[in-house]
């Protein structure tokens, strides 16, 4: 299949084509005629519109350089689309004997939901069945980060952090979990204030053998 | 703005010269910031011919910021995100005179009313990105009470809008001051400012707590204890 072909070519994440385009733009990355202080003006200039739309005095004290902050506040939230997993992994692979599972639990994820613009946040649990290659265990929260600074959808950020784990090491298994709240629902909508949402990814040994998954799931979420 | 504010420092002067109280000044000076003339420019029946321009508005953003803007998850986005706006900013266009509905009521009772842990969800106006916590209400009525729910409503509207923690603070004592002239107000708000979690200093658990006091809270130290330590216990 061409279209597979291609993935294997390129080195990406296949879940990141599902939805084409959740990397950046190609014509945007090939642009050189917007450079970044220029996309950060227009962004301003939008903010300040939306800021008079909604009824506010934009020339008041506090909201006067509030557009710049808002420009910058974004682009800090959808840093992702500019790392990929070749700079942060920084070739902190080793060579480890070591074939038990890690686990590393309890990363604050923040995101922001596609839908809505609005952020989701909540906690990231990643387990990792190492085949004699180990990672340094900050490029775990690494690789979370380069997904969620971005615009999302809870399933999606899942399955890219599995994937992009296991493309990276080639282990005998991954299994991410995400728990979060997603502003979108308790701010507005529904407003149901305590609802969370859970999303996993299973991959190698975790898909396959339950009584691994099993064990996952006992070190990470029951307390 | 201006011109209301003078209005409001001439009766300020007048009520200090005819009362020389000192509460009351304070009530009074702390009342310019309950109405100030932006917020309530918008109409809430012009929402709707507002929304093209700040659906434009979030089709560019996402642009600049490198999203293509025909994929399927973000085809509708910029209404959804203009319309999820205007809700996050509906209190432009509440005042309590509205939603009061006239639920103030004569009753002979002159001891603390406290209503605790009313959740609170605002947009920090110099980032546009939101804060959240908990508001802690306590007021001493003086002959009228308030139906409770209208607390939580006067706090809807005053954080339905772009904010910053003190002000949203005191708008709340001062709107509840007005509306029942109890002989006391306060309250305490302890929220998580997502602008300080999720981008620039990023520390997750810090938390600020602002605090307004009127009247016999002001006063009375032994008061504003009660006042603190019932509103704290779990």
């Amino acid at each position: 299949m061409e279209y597979q072909h291609d993935v294997e070519i390129n080195g990406e994440d296949k879940y990141q084509n599902i939805c084409k385009h959740n990397g950046l733009c190609k014509k945007e990355k090939d642009s050189k005629d917007d450079t970044d202080s220029n996309k950060l003006s227009h962004i301003e200039k939008a903010y300040t519109t939306i800021l008079s739309e909604l009824g506010e005095d934009v020339d008041r004290e506090g909201l006067r350089r509030t557009p710049l902050r808002a420009a910058k506040a974004m682009e800090f939230f959808t840093k992702g689309y500019k790392e990929t997993i070749q700079d942060i992994l920084n070739d902190a692979i080793f060579d480890e004997d070591h074939d038990e599972m890690v686990i590393v639990k309890d990363i604050d994820l923040f995101s922001l939901c596609e839908h809505h613009l609005v952020p989701f946040f909540g906690k990231a649990h990643i387990a990792y069945l190492p085949n004699k290659k180990v990672v340094g265990l900050s490029k775990l929260a690494r690789i979370v980060e380069i997904y969620s600074r971005r615009l999302q959808v809870q399933e999606r950020l899942t399955k890219q952090i599995a994937s992009a784990i296991s493309e990276a090491l080639e282990p005998a298994g991954v299994a991410v979990v995400i728990e979060a709240a997603h502003m979108c629902m308790v701010m507005r909508g529904v407003q149901k204030i305590n609802a969370s949402t859970v999303t996993s990814v299973m991959l190698g040994t975790f898909q396959d053998n339950p009584i691994t998954r099993k064990e996952f799931l006992d070190l990470t979420i029951r307390k | 703005m201006n011109g209301h504010c003078n209005v409001k420092v001439n009766d300020t002067v007048e009520e200090f010269h005819s009362n020389n109280s000192f509460s009351d000044l304070l009530i009074d000076s702390k009342k310019s910031v309950v109405h100030r003339k932006h917020e309530t420019s918008r109409k809430k029946d012009e929402d709707q011919s507002r929304l093209p321009a700040l659906e434009a508005a979030y089709t560019s953003i996402l642009r600049e910021l490198g999203e293509d803007t025909d994929r399927q998850g973000l085809l509708r986005t910029p209404q959804r995100a203009a319309k999820a706006m205007q809700f996050l900013t509906k209190g432009y266009h509440e005042t309590i005179e509205d939603i009061l509905n006239n639920a103030i009521f004569d009753e002979d009772h002159d001891e603390m009313v406290i209503v605790k842990n009313i959740d609170v969800f605002s947009l920090c106006e110099h980032h546009l990105v939101p804060f959240f916590g908990k508001v802690h209400i306590g007021y001493i009525p003086n002959k009228k009470v308030v139906g409770l729910s209208k607390l939580a409503r006067i706090v809807e509207i005053f954080s339905r809008r772009l904010q910053v923690q003190e002000r949203l603070t005191k708008q709340i004592a001062v709107g509840i001051s007005e509306a029942l002239q109890p002989k006391g107000v306060a309250v305490v708000i302890e929220a998580s400012h997502m602008c300080m979690v999720m981008r620039g200093v990023q520390k997750m658990n810090s938390r600020t707590v602002t605090s307004t006091m009127l009247g016999i809270y002001l006063e009375d130290p032994k008061t504003r204890e009660e006042f603190l330590t019932l509103s704290r216990s779990a």
